[in-house]
């Protein structure tokens, strides 16, 4: 088994005491940093979304190898010639106003991320206002995703869609929902461009919105 | 209403009902005007907000309190609180350490809010106990556990899944000690209300957790209540483990095909409950909406080993009004039926002619509702005005229109009546889903003379 298939192995099972290693040992075998990126790290993390949405794996094996990713991908950074990354787009991520339940939000951010998406992570419970001002100053913003987890929260992406027609923003980001208590016909009726129900078909939406 | 019929059910027995409990949290504030942190802290308002519970939606089963923060709270977790929701864990305790708390911080029953739950428990019991089984829930220990870690309580499962079955072993017994609380308070039935279980593992779930709900729910059966383990999201690839952790009954939400996950519950022979779309048809249905989920869901189901229940805790804003149209739905199904259908061919009945509301000489006082005779809020609401009637006699006309009868079904169309049951005056809604008081009745149809 090569360094770098023994890589994906690690990330795959969420060893995160050994990534690092395994990262320098398939450099040691001579592979080049893009390479090790994408067959090591990153592909390991499609597969696993993939059976994520397949019911195999759960929250927690994604967490982690998420995790493992993002260790392996600190490690090999420094090493990737200028260019040598491509980002996909840029997305502005958060729960809404008042909502404080973030690990629907972080799983998307973690694999959006793994995915080549430049993603600023606004956090938890933001406001409207700070929403917008975020995209405001960040003018290559081309995602929002906002998620909620109550009944009662989920208003709030009604409002942040108002607020960025106010502010006449609303035609320069794509915004994506999600959350329990969201669904398509909710999407629909605040305007949102697109809702999905777990992290990997985020990702494969966010791909979609860019390049629509 | 049927404590018995909720007994039975949980245990097994065949039934000559199916049995109703809905999951009015923080719902039942919004019922009475209340915010849910006041119901949620203060016994007095808690218990007016349960007796109205009671009186409008006729429960077999009711919760007293739906908050899996109250635990944590006294185990030292930070919390937010909201007008409109149980408060959130904003901080965990063992974010940064991972240690086992001490068997001293298992609440002991002076702590927190669990005087309040206790006593509000005991008075609803002496009001309402009788008639009607009440639910003590606890947060379930895995939720528990992710409380008090955070996140990383979900990346420990698989780097160090030692730890993390110790953390859920402890919140077991935090469980265990409330059970012994609530059922001293006279709780008829305890829930384990563990919503993240969903996104576990059903393999993660029976390694390292599947023991601790065993010991729950044995002891639990050892008090001599009976329980549910409660779950929310697509817990559909874990509804076999779930049915080995010895519950007595499953509650799911909408996220699993109930009529599929009874098949397995079945094959244990444990009960199944659920599960009414809590958004799509409770919150944004309307009366009808809910009536025909309900009406089709029984005709799709077999009737043995289960319970009628919203997926989860209610939302507080859903209409009374579509609550009282399942619990219509449940109790009155064949009548229910027919007003489905009814509903559907009514406008085209006939051509009802409403009354000239500007030439009136007198307040004309019209009750729309589902069939008072069966509709406990609908008797409610009829009774009030029939008492002021009585008082005031010929100062006023009154008509009650049951959505039983095709032709006040197309008055109750034709009016364009929302919500029922409801109270018009002169054409003009003036109460809907709300009982108003004798003296806010008699105001208003003076003010009209």
């Amino acid at each position: 088994m090569s360094k770098i298939t023994e890589l994906a192995v690690v990330v795959e099972e969420g060893r995160i005491d050994d990534v690092v290693a395994a990262v320098e040992a398939a450099l040691e075998e001579g592979n080049a940093p893009m390479d090790i990126l994408n067959a090591g790290l990153i592909d390991p993390i499609n597969v696993l979304g993939e059976k994520f949405r397949l019911g195999e794996v759960y929250v927690p094996e994604l967490l982690i190898s998420s995790k493992a990713m993002k260790m392996g991908v600190d490690r090999i950074k420094p090493l990737l010639a200028a260019g040598d990354v491509k980002v996909l787009g840029k997305a502005v991520f958060c729960t809404v106003e008042g909502d404080m339940h973030d690990i629907g939000k972080n799983l998307v951010v973690l694999l959006l991320e793994s995915a080549g998406f430049e993603v600023i992570d606004l956090g938890m419970d933001v406001e409207p206002d700070d929403i917008v001002e975020a995209i405001q100053e960040n003018d290559d913003v081309q995602i929002l995703g906002m998620s909620a987890m109550l009944t009662t929260t989920m208003y709030a992406m009604k409002e942040t869609i108002e607020a960025l027609e106010e502010a006449g923003l609303r035609d320069r980001v794509k915004v994506l929902i999600g959350g329990a208590p969201v669904n398509q016909i909710f999407a629909d009726q605040i305007g949102a461009d697109g809702y999905t129900t777990n992290a990997p078909s985020a990702v494969e939406l966010c791909k979609k919105l860019v390049v629509a | 209403m049927g404590k018995e019929t909720i007994l039975k059910t949980l245990r097994h027995e065949k039934t000559d009902e199916v049995a109703w409990v809905p999951f009015t949290g923080v719902h039942a504030a919004f019922m009475k005007g209340y915010t849910a942190t006041e119901i949620l802290t203060d016994g007095d308002k808690l218990f007016d907000a349960l007796m109205n519970v009671h009186k409008l939606y006729t429960p077999d089963g009711m919760p007293i309190v739906f908050d899996l923060q109250i635990e944590a709270e006294i185990l030292g977790c930070k919390l937010m609180w909201s007008d409109e929701n149980p408060p959130s864990v904003v901080k965990h305790p063992l974010r940064k350490t991972k240690e086992i708390p001490c068997k001293c911080q298992i609440p002991k029953k002076t702590d927190g809010r669990i005087p309040m739950i206790m006593e509000v428990c005991e008075r609803v019991k002496k009001a309402v106990g009788d008639d009607t089984a009440l639910y003590g829930l606890l947060c379930g220990p895995v939720t528990l556990a992710s409380h008090l870690r955070g996140t990383d309580f979900f990346m420990d499962i698989i780097s160090d899944p030692t730890y993390t079955e110790e953390l859920v072993a402890f919140c077991a017994e935090v469980n265990i000690a409330l059970a012994k609380y609530y059922v001293e308070a006279g709780m008829d039935v305890i829930a384990v209300v563990d919503p993240i279980i969903s996104q576990i593992s059903p393999s993660a779930i029976e390694a390292h957790f599947l023991s601790s709900f065993q010991a729950i729910f044995d002891e639990i059966r050892n008090m001599g209540v009976l329980s549910c383990l409660f779950v929310c999201g697509d817990a559909t690839n874990q509804m076999d483990v779930m049915a080995r952790s010895r519950a007595d009954g499953i509650s799911i939400d909408e996220n699993v095909n109930i009529v599929e996950a009874k098949k397995i519950t079945d094959q244990y022979n444990v009960t199944i409950c659920g599960n009414i779309p809590l958004t799509t048809v409770m919150l944004f249905g309307n009366q009808l909406d809910n009536m025909k989920y309900v009406v089709d869901m029984l005709d799709g189901i077999d009737h043995h080993n289960l319970v009628i229940s919203p997926g989860c805790d209610m939302p507080f804003k859903i209409p009374v009004d579509n609550t009282i149209a399942c619990v219509q739905a449940i109790k009155h199904t064949d009548e229910s039926r027919e007003m489905v259908k009814n509903h559907e061919t009514a406008g085209s009945l006939m051509d009802i002619e409403l009354p000239d509301y500007q030439a009136l000489t007198k307040p004309f006082v019209e009750l729309f509702t589902l069939d008072a005779d069966t509709c406990a809020a609908c008797t409610y609401m009829v009774n009030a005005v029939k008492d002021v009637k009585e008082i005031m006699g010929n100062d006023f006309d009154m008509a009650e229109y049951k959505y039983n009868i095709k032709e006040d079904i197309a008055r109750t169309q034709k009016m364009g009546v929302q919500h029922l049951p409801s109270i018009y005056i002169n054409g003009e809604v003036r109460w809907s889903s709300i009982i108003p008081p004798r003296e806010e009745l008699i105001a208003a149809i003076k003010e009209l003379m």
